[in-house]
């Protein structure tokens, strides 16, 4: 039986990391409630965002924090042109698989350019606050990790706000639900579904950043990434953001718990079993997601 | 089916044909061997992907193993040439490349890869076509364990030796200050896990006990669950079978939860030259094996170190020394011999190398049966912000530190 | 099997598969149509049988074990890809199961090498059920997650239980025929391959006539139509990914005998799956040969970017481009968007279906010479002929 300092420090470990997925995984959700396109290049983007963080600290000297700046809006930039230059080419019968295959050929592409620019030497950015930290009931949460759920957490605050409470939301949301209906009102869908991209683009931005801040990062850690977040998305039912936060959190708790007795590897299947169970027995997952049962 | 999906259907098939008989054709002959030819040693690195970065160092030890030796006038009077393949860190390729060197290219000399992953696969190649294979790293006991006949590994000590000083040094304390408890991580790569485990057996067998023993996956980049294990046990020692990034990122890990063993030892990163920077200059006491040591006096290494800094602008580390004592056994067994080619020769190499003792920059290097290396590694540790030589006795620059200080 | 799930087929089976529908003119195209088929088919078997004694080293040699084992894997592929259109990046890890399965059974259950190639083989389509049932219950978007999500979680399992499997310190196949040299040994492994990949074409060509495949082209190309037509699209689906996976497993498994070493980093790789998309996409799905043709290409492809960039990554630039153009411009494969531009000067084919509407149009402006009755049954027999004569060995 572990002790209760250990389980403690567990539990925090746990919530800090389900923030991390939460906000990613977010990201992914909107992709494919409004394209139904699984976004395999999400977590490669990931990575990217945290190299530019890395690089702008060791070699520019800037805080990393201070690289969204830069990132966030180049990243949304990115997001519509992927959406409006490359996806809607796609043949509307075949997009799903095709599109899998176009964001596949980006990640390796990505991947291959991070590899070819920065080597593929593990980097780590060192900060002087890095092993800093704070207690509380005996357990320990590294300030960094705390900065990385912070970032994770006001991200998806900012993100519900705009889907819930301004005119652009209103009209994400409509694509999402019924596109042919949102034409219908007058909702230029083509448009807000660039936007919509863009948008989820820009998470992986923050993303990254939070993820350079406390983990090392090397050109093919995407496919590390990208397996949990793709089961997170399915076991939160395919489309809803609450659902797949929801999923990110409980699973990103069980992760951390089940390694006290598991160990690091047996721990990750958790993600792969939570996705095969959710398939077998709930196709539409376990958090809602109405648009989950015909995909 | 249409009668036009039929066409294109078999007019690809002759385009496959077509093509299958020009790839049959492609492939042209290396150079032979000749008196003036220079002799061509073939080497596969993984230069790309995982294990990109210690290959570089590889490569650059045998880079400055050729030039020293063509400065000083070749091999049996013939100039050596390197001929070096990226193998992508991939067990498929490292094979493709050995034997493309072997069959294709027509090399005289091959010698190993990096990784004990790649080692053993590039090895059955270089055994079934008969070729002396000395490496510079692979050092795990599953090398030994495949009846390999040719192959020579060009280290003082297997992995699950390094540790061996460290071992006597703890079971030697007097019982109230030898910890009680220790606490292992490797990570799941054969040479890691060899270290770490090497020490273990040791201690479990002289009363230490195990209290947390964990294994993680190369890829692992989040390190706070294994740490806070760590943390919880409270043991007394910790022990990282870590290559570099890992270790880096575990004792980051442990010192964010504030844990302050008696005794650290890290596998490896604690000799990188980046590695105090990356912890953030807080090493202090922090104990690693080393097989190499610039400092060493053996007549080859005062030449090594010298001619490398002057070729490469820093200091040998072991990787590039192992690579250059790879050099030197290839290149001690050639002058004996007196040959260097594919076929007979191959079986002299061999044979002298069973039976004979190299003087290299490691050391005086001999072998048993299996091509393992009979010595042991010297262990370093942080002392005043260096990192210096403790153990053995005989080779010592400053006495080991115990407890370590907090970190 | 039930019978009349697809009633287009149903006229057809009237008419006589191999009568001459549209006169004198079409029967002279398709003798010649089978003499060019004869001749292909006989220059590609001796071209693949004539390599191992003009390949000038036994690396060449190598590589067409290699290139072979690729044609086999995405081929296999092509059972799942090809006829119902739905994209597996998986079946990397079914051949990684298929050679760590031959592999167990070999050292830890004593087997025979080949016996134990069939049982894993067996054991591997076995396991394909749960699988397929999990992962073909739904459609699109999550039969290519769980495809990957099998990569990953094969990797973790492979790596960790060492006690099996030996984790990351590999696992050595030993050799079936221990006392042959290097060369020989690639002899006999190269004919072993050819023999499968011929294997793998008989079936993919007997599917491809039969009336399941007709089923599984019609879930390729509407699924809920073909369903409301009474194909059981489930079953259907689910048959053919376990066809394909243990084809798959044999490829995987006779390369685990060929090659010696497993390491599951290796075994269970994504990119090794991508590859094979990329292989059937680019050689043409619809296709025989396609897949062949794709790896081929590919294979080489793969060498040339060692040899030219070998110590960067732009090997996966390179992979990561060439897929995307093979999306974009042409998901129906490049060779057979140039063959269809060479065989007639007109817009490369850019329907999913094998009879385009504008093909259907040329027929019928073809039979508008010939006896005007007969014309509606020709539009059809000329698509279902060949397929109407295995229907009725069924029925």
């Amino acid at each position: 039986m572990p002790s209760g300092a250990l389980l403690l420090q567990s539990i925090i470990l746990g919530l800090l990391l389900g923030g991390l997925y939460a906000l990613l995984a977010a990201g992914l959700t909107l992709y494919f409630g409004i394209m139904r396109v699984v976004m395999i290049a999400h977590s490669a983007f990931l990575i990217l965002a945290a190299y530019l963080a890395w690089w702008s600290h060791s070699r520019l000297g800037v805080d990393p924090l201070l690289s969204m700046i830069v990132t966030v809006p180049l990243f949304f930039a990115c997001g519509v042109l992927l959406q409006r230059v490359l996806l809607a080419r796609l043949r509307a019968v075949t997009l799903t698989m095709m599109s899998v295959l176009l964001t596949f050929a980006i990640a390796v592409l990505i991947e291959g350019l991070l590899g070819y620019v920065f080597t593929g030497t593990q980097r780590r950015i060192q900060l002087g606050y890095g092993s800093a930290s704070f207690g509380i009931f005996g357990a320990r949460v590294a300030v960094v990790k705390l900065i990385a759920f912070g970032l994770a957490a006001v991200a998806l605050l900012t993100l519900y706000l705009l889907m819930k409470k301004t005119t652009f939301g209103w009209a994400l949301r409509a694509t999402i639900q019924h596109r042919d209906a949102a034409r219908l009102v007058g909702i230029e869908t083509e448009r807000v579904a660039g936007y919509g991209f863009g948008l989820g683009l820009a998470t992986a931005a923050v993303g990254g950043t939070a993820l350079a801040l406390d983990t090392t990062i090397y050109p093919s850690l995407h496919w590390h990434w990208i397996g949990p977040l793709m089961a997170i998305i399915v076991v939160g039912g395919l489309g809803s953001v609450p659902g797949s936060a929801m999923a990110a959190m409980v699973l990103g708790m069980l992760q951390s718990l089940l390694q006290i007795p598991l160990g690091t590897t047996w721990a990750q299947t958790i993600f792969y079993l939570a996705l095969f169970a959710t398939l077998a027995f709930r196709p539409q997952g376990f958090f809602g997601g109405r648009l989950a049962q015909r995909f | 089916m249409t009668t036009r999906m039929k066409r294109i259907q078999w007019m690809t098939a002759l385009g496959a044909s077509l093509t299958l008989a020009l790839t049959a054709c492609g492939g042209d002959d290396g150079g032979s061997a000749g008196a003036d030819d220079p002799i061509v040693v073939g080497v596969s690195l993984p230069l790309t992907g995982d294990f990109s970065e210690p290959g570089k160092g590889v490569q650059r030890g045998y880079e400055a193993w050729a030039k020293i030796t063509n400065d000083k006038g070749g091999l049996l009077g013939r100039k050596v040439e390197l001929k070096i393949l990226d193998d992508q860190s991939n067990a498929d390729r490292v094979v493709a490349d050995y034997e493309q060197l072997i069959g294709k290219d027509n090399v005289d000399l091959v010698v190993g890869p990096f990784s004990t992953r790649l080692v053993v696969p590039a090895a059955r190649v270089a055994e079934e076509y008969g070729m002396l294979f000395v490496e510079p790293a692979g050092a795990a006991k599953e090398v030994f364990e495949q009846g390999f006949k040719n192959l020579f590994y060009a280290a003082p000590a297997v992995a699950n030796d390094h540790y061996n000083h460290l071992a006597e040094y703890v079971l030697a304390l007097p019982s109230d200050q030898r910890p009680k408890t220790a606490a292992y991580a490797a990570m799941d790569d054969p040479f890691a896990q060899g270290t770490a485990y090497g020490l273990k057996e040791k201690l479990e067998a002289g009363g230490v006990r195990t209290v947390v023993d964990e294994v993680y996956p190369p890829n692992t980049t989040d390190f706070g669950s294994i740490a806070a294990k760590i943390a919880a046990s409270k043991a007394d020692m910790v022990v990282g079978g870590s290559q570099y990034q890992d270790g880096v990122n575990l004792i980051v890990a442990l010192q964010q939860l504030k844990y302050q063993p008696k005794l650290a030892a890290f596998s490896t990163a604690p000799t990188n030259p980046e590695f105090a920077a990356a912890i953030g200059n807080k090493t202090e006491g922090i104990l690693s094996p080393t097989g190499y040591t610039q400092d060493a006096k053996y007549p080859s290494n005062t030449e090594f170190v010298e001619k490398y800094a002057a070729q490469f602008g820093s200091p040998p580390e072991e990787d590039e020394a192992n690579a250059y004592t790879t050099g030197q056994v290839v290149a001690a067994a050639v002058t004996a011999v007196g040959c260097a080619e594919q076929g007979e020769c191959q079986k002299k190499l061999v044979e002298w190398v069973r039976t004979n003792t190299v003087e290299t920059v490691v050391g005086p290097l001999s072998w048993d049966e299996t091509g393992k290396p009979k010595g042991a590694h010297m262990i370093q540790q942080w002392v005043g912000g260096k990192i210096q030589i403790v153990l053995p006795a005989a080779a010592k620059e400053t006495d080991l530190v115990y407890p370590k200080p907090a970190w | 099997m039930p019978s009349a799930s697809e009633p287009t087929t149903a006229p057809a089976t009237t008419s006589p598969a191999t009568a001459p529908p549209t006169g004198a003119g079409t029967t002279r195209r398709r003798t010649a149509d089978r003499v060019v088929q004869v001749v292909a088919v006989v220059l590609l078997a001796a071209a693949v049988l004539a390599f191992p004694s003009l390949a000038p080293n036994p690396y060449i040699l190598s590589a067409g074990v290699v290139v072979l084992n690729y044609a086999v894997l995405s081929t296999s592929w092509s059972f799942v890809g090809g006829f119902t259109g739905y994209i597996s990046l998986g079946h990397g890890a079914l051949a990684g199961l298929g050679g760590y399965g031959t592999a167990l059974l070999v050292t830890k259950a004593g087997l025979p090498s080949f016996v134990a190639l069939a049982v894993a083989a067996l054991l591997v389509a076995a396991l394909a059920v749960p699988i397929g049932f999990a992962a073909l219950r739904v459609r699109g978007a999550s039969f290519v997650i769980v495809s990957i999500a099998l990569v990953l979680i094969l990797l973790l399992v492979f790596q960790s239980w060492a006690s099996l499997t030996g984790g990351s310190r590999g696992l050595v196949v030993p050799r079936p025929f221990p006392d042959l040299l290097r060369p020989e040994h690639h002899r006999v492994f190269y004919y072993l391959f050819a023999g499968l990949l011929a294997l793998a074409l008989l079936a993919w060509w007997m599917i491809d006539r039969s009336r399941f495949g007709l089923g599984l082209k019609a879930i390729r190309e509407d699924e809920d139509k073909a369903e409301a037509l009474g194909t059981p699209t489930f079953a259907y689906k689910l048959v053919v990914f376990v066809v394909s996976a243990a084809f798959t497993a044999l490829g995987g498994g006779l390369y685990a005998l060929w090659f010696g070493d497993l390491d599951p980093v290796f075994q269970f790789s994504i990119l090794t799956g991508s590859y094979l998309v990329l292989m059937a996409l680019l050689g043409g799905v619809r296709n025989l040969f396609g897949p062949l043709v794709g790896a081929l290409v590919v294979g080489i492809g793969l060498e040339y970017f060692k040899v030219e960039f070998g110590d960067t990554q732009l090997h996966l630039v390179a992979t990561g481009l060439l897929l995307a153009l093979v999306v974009l411009f042409m998901p129906d494969g490049v060779l057979p968007a140039i063959g269809s531009l060479l065989g007639r000067m007109r817009p490369a084919q850019n329907s999913i279906r094998e009879v385009t509407a504008a093909e259907l149009r040329d027929q019928r402006v073809a039979a508008a010479g010939a006896p005007a009755a007969r014309e509606p049954v020709d539009a059809v027999a000329s698509t279902a002929g060949e397929r109407a004569q295995s229907t009725e060995e069924r029925a």
